[in-house]
Order: C-alpha cells, then structure tokens, then sequence
C-alpha cells in the first residue's frame, strides 16, 4: 500500500481531530526552543573531552520538552509506557538471533548456564535515546552483556532512569548513563566500537533519519548491529497510533507520535543502501489488546516493526 | 486487574518507610537518629517463606532450570527441615497426612528431578473411582474406557505421604546446592529496605529472621500457607468463608489389599450430608482416611476407643445417614451396633472399600475446613503460592495439585523474565503467573465448593437432580472421561 502524502494527511487529521488541546507538549511546539528546553544547548555545544562529529544535532527540541513531561510515568505499570514495556521482550528475542547468527559457533556449544549461546559478559550495547531505560535496564541483566552504555538528551528523562537503576543493585558497574546526543559521543578507533547499537523508537523522533544513521555507523564494531523499531507511515498506523491510541483511548500521550516522521521500511532500506550495511532483517509487529505484542508477518509495511542490520 | 491495581497503591500503607529506614552506611554523612547498625542486607533474588510442597518445589525448580540457576536464592522455615529429609517409617507405618498427585503433578515432580528421590515403595497408585451418594446410592464409577486419551497411562492419581514428598524435594535440593536454607528460623518481620548512597531498596521487602539476620528480596515468594504472613505484608486481603466441617484424617488397615488385588486399587467416596468421607489406598493393606465432618462428630470420632472408631468408618461407608446419625450419638459401642445393622442393610461388598481392620496408633487427627481465595497473587516483589493464595475443600484432592500448578506456572514465569533482562520481581513481570493461575484456580475452587453444598443437602428437591445427575454421568462414557481428565489433571486447561 502506498503511503499517503504527508500534506493530505495532515489536512485530514486537522479535520477529523480536534487540536490543538491544552497539552504541554503541543503547546511547547510553539514556543521557541531555548525557552522550553535546555537539553537542545547541551546538543548542541561540542564536549571539550572527546572529540565530535561536528555542532550538528539530530536532537528536535519539540521532543525533548514532550519526554520531560512523562518522564514521571516511565516506569509505572499501568502508566503511559505501558506499550513499550510489553514490547521489551520481542527486541530481546531480535537481538538474540542476530547475535546467534553472528557467531555461528554460539548455537552449537552453548555456555553453560544461560543456553543462548552467547558467551557470558561478552556483548557491548548503546542504547541511543535509551528514556527511563527500559531497554537499557534489561539489557544489562543479561547475563551475556558486558555493559550497557545508555545515552539521552533529555535531562529530566534521564534522571528518571538514573534513579530508576539505583533500585537494582545487580545494575551497578553494568550500566552507564549518559546525557549526550550521538554527535557528543567519541567516535571508536577504526576496527572498535561496540557490537550492538540500539534506536527503540527513535528513528521516528529524529529530522533527519538518513544523516543520523550515517553518524551511528562508526559507533559499531565491523560485524556489529544496528536494531531499531519504529513505525511505518501508513493510513492505517496514523490511524493506530495518532488517532486511535493518542487521542480516543488515550493510552499513549497525545503529542508522543509525529505521523509525519514515521519511517517506512523501505526508505529506511534507502538510506542504509550502498553504505556499508547487510544482513538486514526485519520483523513487523502488532499489539492485540488481552494478548500482548504479536510478530505478524508482512505487518512492517502497516504499522509498527523491527529493523536490524550489520556494520559489514 | 482491579486488584493488582489497588494492591500496588494500597502496599506501601502498611510499612511505616521512614520507620524502617536505618542508617547510611556512610561515614561522612551519618543521621543523628540511625541506629548503630548500619542496613547490611543480604540481597537475594528470590527468598520463599515456607518450605513445605509448594516452597521446596519452587527453590528446586528453579535449580534446576538453566535459565533460572544463576538466581540467587534463600528458603526460611520455621520447622527443623533435617527431620523432614531423612523421613523414615517402616514399610508397615503411613503419615496421615497424604496427597493424591494428579499425573501432571507427577510428572513435573519427574522433570525437576525429585520423583527419583521419593520412596517409590510408599507410593500408591490408582486406577479407579468409586464416587457415590450417601442418601440415594445414586453411584458413578469411575475407570478409563479403553481408547480415551489417557487410558494408555491408566493412573488416575497417585497417593502420597506428604512428608514423602518434602523428603523428596530436599534431597533434589541438596543434589542440585545453591539454595541457601534457613530452617528453624523464625521471621521476627518484613519490612521495606533504605535507601543508601549505592542502592535504593525501598521497594524491596526484607525479611528479618529472630537471629538477626535479614534477606532482602527482588522477589518475596509467600509459601507461607493459609495465614500467610508475606500476604499480610503486601496487603492482600484473602476472602472466603468456613464450612463449619473438619477434616479428619487417619491411617487405616484393612482386611486385604483391595478387591482388585495390589496393582489395581480403587479409590471410595461417598458423600454424606455430613460431608464426603473419603477412603483411599496406600500400599499393601493399607488406606488413608479423609472424612469432612461436624466439628462435633470430628472431636467424637478423635476420643473413640480403637475398635469404635473402626466400626464406625466401616459403617460410614455401608449404613444410611440415619443409621450413621444414631451412631454418633453414642459414647461407645459402635462395635455391636455395627454388627447388628449391618445384618439389616443390604450392600454391593466389591462397590465399597474392604473392611477396616485397624487404625493406626496417634493417626487420627483433624483439621477445619476452609475456602479461601487471595484477591490477587502478586503485588510489586510478592508472588503468593499454594495455600498462601489459595485453600480449597479436599474433596477433589486438588489442594497440593492446585500449588504444584502454581510453581509451574511461576517458574516459567521467572524463566521469561530473565531470559529477556526483565526485573523478575516487579508487577509487570509477574502478570502472566497471576492471570494464568487465578482463573484456573478459581473455576476449580467454585466446582468443589459447589460439590460440597449439593451435597450437604439431605432432603428436598435437590436430591432427586443430583441422583440423576450421577447416574447419567455414570452411562455416559465420555462425558466421564471428561470428569476423570480433570481430576487427573489431564483435561482442559482452563
């Protein structure tokens, strides 16, 4: 199905949805950005340790100010985070069979204790706009991590994930957070960097998602993946995700998804191509209500999904 | 939902966090009002309370899962458990307190690797039911048909001591380590953890033993039985109601081994509008006895001399419920009234037990019987199984087959949650183990519960519907094999 011009559904969404509402997010967007955020001068300054990309940020200050205002809710059960919670597990069992793939011997001798394969303390993770850590968290706990490093501009987001962590003794010494955007990290010497790299529900947040996945490359060791989940630009996930989970049932924020930053799999397929990249995999995913999250088939090309590719 | 969701709000009420809160272990930043101490607390993954079938079950499952292995795990009881591991009666003594297991039961006992550690010899088998009413005679037996989908195992349930099986659990534990045992430990109380500079444990229960010990727990498990006190701490309220009756139980000896000889036992019960009596077999000539009763016949049956209390089982199976009223109005003398009456009732011998012959010194004891159901099974770092959750009427034998049912579906529970990097303790974690178990649990409560009240019925309309309703049961072949893969635990999972 071919995804809908984004002039006419945003006419067609101002139509059928009344907006804007008194939300502190929506209302951040017209703003100026330096008075809603301080998160977009941290972005933006170049770090006097390490040595960066350029002054470019792929950080929209719009978001960041949305993020500060759930960040209370991140890890309440039944809160606005629910979704992405119950979505945890399945990008645990997509990195599992990257891994598994990667290292062929992994499948066959399989380490004593945990039966993955993967060998203890073993992979490296960095998590980009890692939130109030729910995949950070779980990722650490595995006994194959060797540690989780956990990036996000977002101050008070941040803070939320920090003390979160500090409920967890088995953390400590696993998991590092840091208040950064991708241009402030170090880039890795040639033949380092870390094996996985993660973007959950990222790609989406950002302006420019092909620049931005240029600049995650070198953070990856050659053979290492990249695995994002993001959602496609469809009549059927605006419908999902803007009109009926945002603004009729409400069980997520209004203001949290921008239909027109989604991202659909074969531009993403696009800005990857010819730059180094294989081994590309994806996953399409739908939330039953009662049941949970479903791998479906083919569903990529409707709503939400799993993308994973390797740094050749 | 509802519950977990008042739970999770109502918990934190019922711990005073600033009370509990102790010192920081900080030298450049000490409060004034600390104590000494400083919160040393030894951090554990999963610490169960209680360590009886349910309890063991869980600590040896998850020892013996490879996924769940590297768990960090403590077991406190109150009782001395090296008793309970080197359990052992001669071939011609039984414990009273007996369990039938479903096949399903067994064979998890099996796969966790306990079942090799019991004594197989003191187990029992069966492979028939007789089930019939005590005012009609209305009767259905109960047998494989050949060709259903369990007749190729052919055991209906096994019965088993329930010290034999604790005997089991703990020597598997042993075998597997790892499981750090606190028994003849007392808890003195369960409070919230501190706050220090490293780690933030106001969310986590720490259970502090007499000794001056204390556990803090990712994950509190309430093996802790029917007055659970892990259930008090979270909050969870446990409703229900008492049915007035008591269990009686004692080790019985019989004239034979059975009328189908040693490898085909039948299992008795009859309901009487006292409660069912119950007769099932052990090895040998040898039966456990379970009778639900008035507290007053109950206290009765427990001061009669030897050859009374048999002549009044013996009559509890054979005489009408007025004869079996008269009997229990007398202090003595059961044996000739017995005798006499049984000369004028006319009976089926091979449809009832074979005759009492002997009670089994100091076995005959008794125990109120109670429904109980806990609003939910977990709350934040608190998972409730067996009794602790749940008490059911014993007519079905379920009780220990409901646990069991429990610890499995906890363990693969747990299993997910790590195997996916997920805090096994928090509520969202635990969500799967309390909505598979409550439904099952409580569509199984509500059918003996319902049995039991149909049953206590001695007159009235009722009586003829419930007749019919055994009889046709009785002529219908599969429906009955509907009802046995139930009790046997092979039916549908609900």
């Amino acid at each position: 199905m071919p995804a809908p011009t984004r002039a006419v559904a945003n006419g067609l969404s101002r139509l059928l949805v009344p907006r804007p509402r008194p939300q502190l997010a929506r209302l951040a967007r017209l703003l100026p950005p330096t008075a809603t955020s301080t998160a977009s001068s941290i972005a933006t300054t170049p770090s006097s340790t390490s040595r960066c990309h350029s002054t470019f940020s792929s950080v929209n200050p719009n978001e960041v100010s949305h993020f500060t205002a759930l960040a209370a809710e991140w890890w309440e059960p039944h809160g606005s985070s629910r979704l992405l919670h119950l979505m945890n597990p399945l990008r645990h069992d997509l990195i599992r069979a990257c891994l598994q793939e990667s290292s062929p011997s992994a499948s066959a001798s399989a380490s004593p204790g945990t039966g993955t394969g993967i060998p203890d303390a073993s992979i490296t993770y960095l998590d980009i706009g890692c939130g109030g850590g729910i995949f950070a968290e779980s990722a650490a706990r595995l006994p194959s991590t060797k540690h989780v490093t956990a990036i996000d501009p977002t101050p008070s987001v941040l803070a939320v994930a920090k003390a979160h962590a500090r409920k967890d003794p088995s953390l400590a010494g696993k998991l590092t957070y840091q208040l950064s955007s991708v241009e402030q990290l170090p880039v890795p010497a040639e033949g380092q960097g870390y094996d996985v790299v993660t973007l959950f529900e990222v790609i989406e947040h950002v302006d420019d998602p092909a620049a931005f996945l240029d600049r995650v490359r070198p953070l990856l060791r050659p053979g290492g993946w990249l695995v994002m989940s993001t959602i496609a630009r469809t009549w059927i996930s605006w419908l999902t995700t803007n009109l009926i989970a945002e603004d009729i049932l409400r069980i997520v924020p209004p203001g949290t998804h921008d239909w027109n930053k989604y991202v659909n799999e074969d531009e993403l397929r696009g800005f990857l191509a010819g730059k180094g990249w294989d081994s590309a995999k994806v996953v399409g995913v739908v939330y039953v209500p009662g049941l949970g999250w479903r791998e479906v088939k083919g569903s990529e090309k409707v709503g939400n999904y799993f993308f994973a590719v390797r740094r050749v | 939902m509802m519950a977990s969701n008042r739970v999770l709000t109502a918990s934190p009420r019922f711990v005073c966090r600033s009370c509990s809160r102790q010192a920081r272990s900080s030298s450049s930043y000490r409060r004034s009002y600390a104590t000494a101490s400083s919160p040393s607390h030894d951090i554990y993954d999963v610490v169960c309370i209680g360590g009886g079938p349910a309890g063991l079950s869980l600590l040896t499952a998850l020892r013996a899962n490879p996924t769940t292995s590297r768990l960090r795990v403590a077991l406190i009881e109150a009782q001395d458990l090296s008793k309970t591991a080197s359990f052992s009666l001669p071939p011609t003594q039984f414990s009273n307190r007996c369990s039938s297991l479903t096949p399903t039961t067994a064979q998890f006992l099996n796969t966790i690797g306990a079942w090799p550690h019991m004594k197989r010899s003191r187990i029992q088998e069966f492979h028939e039911m007789q089930v019939w009413d005590g005012v009609t005679d209305a009767r259905i037996e109960f047998d494989w048909q050949p060709g259903s989908y369990a007749s190729q195992g052919n055991v209906i349930a096994y019965m088993a001591e329930n010290l034999n099986i604790t005997s089991g659990l703990l020597k598997r534990i042993k075998e597997l380590g790892g499981v750090d045992v606190f028994d003849n430990s007392k808890v003195e109380k369960i409070t919230f953890g501190e706050e220090t500079e490293d780690v933030d444990l106001r969310e986590w229960p720490v259970v502090h033993l007499q000794n001056g010990k204390s556990l803090a727990a990712r994950l509190l498990v309430g093996a802790d039985g029917a007055n659970s006190p892990v259930r008090s701490f979270a909050g969870i309220e446990s409703r229900g109601w008492d049915y007035g009756r008591h269990g009686v139980v004692a080790t019985l000896e019989l004239e034979g081994d059975g009328w189908g000889g040693e490898y085909r036992k039948t299992a008795y019960q009859r309901f009487l509008p006292t409660g069912p009596v119950a007769m099932l077999p052990l090895p040998g000539n040898y039966a456990t006895l379970v009778w639900s009763t008035t507290p007053a016949n109950a206290a009765l049956l427990k001061k009669l001399a030897p050859k009374d209390l048999i002549a009044l089982i013996n009559a509890a199976f054979r005489l009408s419920p007025v004869d079996l009223a008269y009997m229990h109005t007398q202090t003595t003398g059961q044996d000739d009234e017995l005798a006499w009456r049984t000369q004028h009732t006319h009976f089926d011998p091979e449809a009832i037990p074979q005759l009492v012959v002997g009670v089994q010194e100091g076995s005959v004891a008794s125990f109120p019987l109670k429904f109980r159901h806990a609003d939910t099974y977990i709350g934040e770092r608190i998972a409730l199984v067996g009794d602790a959750a749940h008490t059911v009427h014993p007519l079905a034998g379920q009780g220990l087959n409901q646990g069991q049912g429990d610890i499995q579906s906890l363990v693969k529970t747990i299993e997910y949650a790590v195997a996916h990097g997920q805090d096994l303790g928090t509520q969202m974690s635990l969500e799967s183990y309390n909505s598979e178990r409550y439904a099952a649990n409580h569509v199984l409560m509500g059918v003996c519960d319902k049995l039991h009240k149909l049953y206590s019925v001695e007159s009235g309309p009722l009586i003829p519907l419930r007749s019919l309703g055994l009889k046709a049961a009785n002529a219908l072949g599969p429906l009955k094999s509907f009802f046995m893969e139930q009790a046997s635990g092979r039916g549908l999972r609900v």
